[in-house]
């Protein structure tokens, strides 16, 4: 295996073109931290890291903007936004993440109740398609329509479409938070937490796990009051499970989704208001399990991490539209180099049931 | 071109009503225009009630190989919805049905014809409303905020109508009905419901729509500052945010636009100052109180010569009656503008606002600010007579003028109108043919045929060729 990082876009779209002449299927790699991810495919020969684009090309902190390259973890970015009292407020929060690959997994944060998912903070992006072509898309203000929308093609393309050189991003001022929660049973605190959301003005994030509850208010001092049920507490840990299915529901479905995963015994953790839910799973009747929950209530599963042997069926069922994500795949990596593979315009493997 | 016009006519009327076709030329000529200065040919017009119909019109358009214009109501402002060369007009205005209101989510199915206004109007019972609110909301329908990817003055914190928009669903050029997103989120596979918003009817006909809707603030805070030259007024827009509030509001009006507005609104608006800011705050009551001391502090700083807050919802209608009357008010100064919707860095604003009343003098014309400060999305508006071809001609190099100062300065050419003819020429300053051609590739995966709203958005030629890439015909930089 040979991998290469490029310390240009233009020594990047170089690489790729040269690729794409041959043939030669890449494996894009970012932090490596979301790398168990769609159909199983040999990880092809040459690996393609955005570490070397590693700058911080420029925050205007009175804009509330940033542009930056793809490899900079996250970390950096967050670090440096917060000594201006600023934050990219829809983003997860993934350790070891590189910007590019949050933008490219379409890893939405917590606050998504309050700030909406990462697809709508991408004011910006310069991708390097799969044949080596330098596309910019978007543009750098905080509001934009000009043109087709090629950023919100990029965010959850896996890299299938291009590789993610550059962003521009749109911040917000740091929330002045706190967090709050309760232990019980899930029917109970699934019942709490529709409370809380009907009453209360926008939240930041209303978490829902097995027999936990977390709140997290943003406000003035005097709105960071207990709401009732609840008690001072802190932002919950992140999951770590071995493998896990991300699931979308109808945010009006997901108290009774969830409260059959708890009684399922499985372990979840939920976005109360959005209709998000992570999912730990540990086998194929697992997945199986989630996903008929999932499509009973208009929803759908895909499994986002996890073993070969759990992801020969990753995505499910197409959503509508495959033929034209086929184009749009066929048009931005005509030699299909990307990710081979992995994606579900591509060929499904031998044993998926789409 | 009469007997086709004809055969085309009976085509369409074996699957609508006779008076939902329609052919006379007084009539289409209505519909050869919108809320642009430009103006094409329409060669048809039809008006279906249904999805199925839709696909019906579609499948005819397909088979003869006739160009389609998706229309909503028309108040378009960059000529998205204008017919070139005797394209059929499909318009959605008889497609008004609020489907269902689903008051936990919070969301609403809606038709495309469905006005803005009143879907807030409907689900105002809830305690909720609609975010997006383009000044023209009483008049615009859901449908063509979806092709515009429109915005407006709460857009600020609200964020514009992508983010409001769950699932679409849309005919192909083809006929092919997909239903895109949905209520769950994060569909798998590319956001194409995502990609759809702000399409300009290029990729498919909207025929149903799902928005989200927004639960009203427990408590809203409307204020208006005034202030002796523009400069100070740019400065404490730029304060405000970078104080760390993001307002649901901030619009700024200029002395010309002010003078104009209160003649027809009668407001008591501060006529003798050289700008007016309208900061709308919302919240919780703590919050409110927090974010209402900050911006009155940060106005005073920059020498606000007063700041009036609303006493009563009377007052606060009034105070956005004037600022979304200043399109109308217009026409008390010329017959015609000429709007212009470029965004800069809000940073950049009062230097470019500094351009802007320079290029008016140069060109000799009257432009006129009213804007969504807060965004730095400029509205520039040239008052002019089009029966005066010399004024036009200045007409149009004042906007030329203006939209390459924005962009010099990191601008993009629209925040909330969408390009569609008028700025389609425009598209080379920001973006590389490459790009453009990357562009083209998207469209042309919904559309392959290219009938759909033909030559908008676009520059003419920009084509979705494989391109085969000759590292050394790209010198670095040459793509922006």
């Amino acid at each position: 295996m040979a991998l290469t990082a490029p310390a240009s876009r233009e020594e990047l779209a170089a690489l790729l073109a040269d690729m794409a002449a041959r043939r030669e299927g890449v494996r894009v790699l970012g932090g490596g931290t979301s790398s168990r991810r769609g159909w199983p495919q040999d990880v092809p020969e040459q690996i393609v890291s955005t570490s070397g684009l590693d700058r911080i090309v420029a925050h205007e902190p009175a804009d509330l903007t940033v542009t930056v390259e793809a490899g900079v973890p996250v970390e950096r970015l967050r670090a440096q936004l917060a000594a201006a009292g600023q934050c990219w407020a829809q983003a997860d929060d993934r350790p070891g993440a590189t910007i590019g690959g949050l933008l490219a997994t379409a890893a939405s944060g917590r606050r998504r109740i309050r700030f909406g998912p990462i697809r709508d903070s991408l004011l910006e992006v310069v991708l390097v398609t799969g044949d080596g072509r330098l596309v910019s898309g978007g543009g750098k203000t905080v509001k934009g329509v000009s043109g087709f929308d090629i950023p919100r093609l990029a965010v959850g393309s896996l890299g299938t479409l291009g590789v993610i050189a550059e962003v521009t991003l749109k911040l917000w001022p740091a929330p002045h938070a706190a967090w709050f929660g309760a232990e019980g049973l899930t029917a109970e605190l699934t019942e709490i937490a529709e409370r809380i959301r009907g009453r209360l003005h926008v939240p930041g994030a209303i978490v829902l796990s097995n027999g936990r509850l977390d709140v997290e208010l943003i406000g003035p001092d005097t709105d960071l009051v207990a709401p009732e049920g609840l008690a001072p507490s802190h932002a919950p840990p992140r999951p770590a499970w071995d493998a896990t299915v991300e699931v979308g529901v109808p945010a009006l479905r997901l108290a009774e989704f969830a409260t059959g995963l708890a009684a399922a015994g499985m372990p979840f953790e939920a976005l109360v208001g959005v209709g998000s839910v992570q999912v730990g799973v540990g086998s194929v009747d697992d997945i199986d399990t989630v996903r008929r929950q999932a499509t009973a209530r208009g929803g759908h599963a895909v499994v986002i991490d996890g073993d070969a042997e759990l992801r020969t069926d990753a995505w499910g069922p197409p959503p509508p539209g495959l033929e034209v994500m086929r184009r749009l795949r066929q048009s931005f990596d005509p030699a299909g180099i990307l990710n081979p593979g992995i994606f579900l315009t591509d060929t499904p493997p031998a044993g998926a049931r789409a | 071109m009469a007997t086709t016009a004809v055969s085309l006519a009976d085509r369409f009327r074996a699957v609508l009503d006779i008076e939902r076709v329609i052919e006379h030329p007084s009539e289409l000529r209505l519909y050869s225009r919108d809320g642009s200065i430009a103006e094409g040919e329409c060669g048809l017009v039809v008006l279906p009630d249904t999805t199925a119909e839709v696909v019906a019109c579609m499948k005819i358009a397909a088979e003869l190989g006739v160009n389609v214009v998706p229309r909503g109501s028309g108040t378009g402002l960059c000529g998205g919805a204008v017919p070139l060369a005797g394209a059929v007009v499909l318009s959605v205005a008889r497609m008004r049905e609020i489907i269902e209101v689903d008051a936990v989510t919070p969301c609403a199915w809606v038709e495309p014809g469905v006005l803005n206004l009143d879907l807030t109007t409907a689900v105002k019972h809830l305690g909720m409303h609609y975010a997006p609110d383009p000044s023209s909301q009483s008049a615009c329908s859901i449908g063509g905020n979806v092709a515009t990817n429109a915005g407006g003055p709460h857009c600020l914190s609200a964020g514009v109508t992508a983010q409001h928009v769950m699932a679409v669903e849309m005919v192909l050029a083809d006929g092919e009905v997909l239903m895109l997103g949905g209520t769950a989120p994060d569909v798998p596979g590319y956001d194409l419901r995502g990609f759809a918003v702000g399409g300009e009817g290029t990729l498919g006909v909207v025929t149903k729509v799902c928005v989200r809707l927004t639960r009203d603030a427990p408590m809203v805070k409307t204020m208006l500052a005034d202030f002796n030259s523009v400069a100070e007024a740019g400065g404490a827009v730029r304060d405000i945010v970078a104080e760390g509030c993001i307002p649901a509001a901030m619009e700024m009006m200029d002395r010309l636009m002010v003078r104009a507005v209160e003649e027809f609104v009668h407001a008591d608006l501060p006529v003798d100052s050289a700008a007016v800011l309208l900061v709308e705050v919302d919240g919780t009551e703590a919050d409110v109180a927090e974010q209402a001391a900050m911006v009155e502090r940060v106005c005073r700083t920059h020498a606000a010569n007063a700041v009036r807050i609303a006493v009563d919802d009377a007052e606060r209608a009034l105070m956005w009656k004037a600022r979304k009357s200043a399109f109308g008010a217009v026409a008390r100064v010329a017959p015609n503008y000429y709007l212009h919707d470029c965004v800069v860095p809000r940073t950049r604003l009062v230097e470019v606002l500094e351009s802007v009343a320079r290029i008016a003098q140069e060109h000799d014309l009257v432009i006129m600010n009213v804007f969504h400060a807060g965004d730095g999305n400029l509205h520039p508006l040239i008052a002019f007579d089009r029966r005066d071809a010399a004024q036009v001609a200045r007409v149009h190099a004042a906007g030329e003028a203006i939209i390459r100062t924005c962009v010099a300065v990191g601008g993009v050419l629209s925040g909330e109108h969408g390009i569609g003819l008028e700025k389609r020429d425009y598209m080379p300053l920001t973006f590389s043919a490459t790009s453009l051609a990357a562009q083209a590739c998207a469209r042309e995966a919904f559309d392959p045929t290219g009938r759909l709203n033909p030559e908008k958005v676009l520059p003419l030629g920009s084509r979705c060729g494989e391109v085969v890439l000759d590292k050394d015909s790209l010198p670095p930089g040459t793509w922006l």
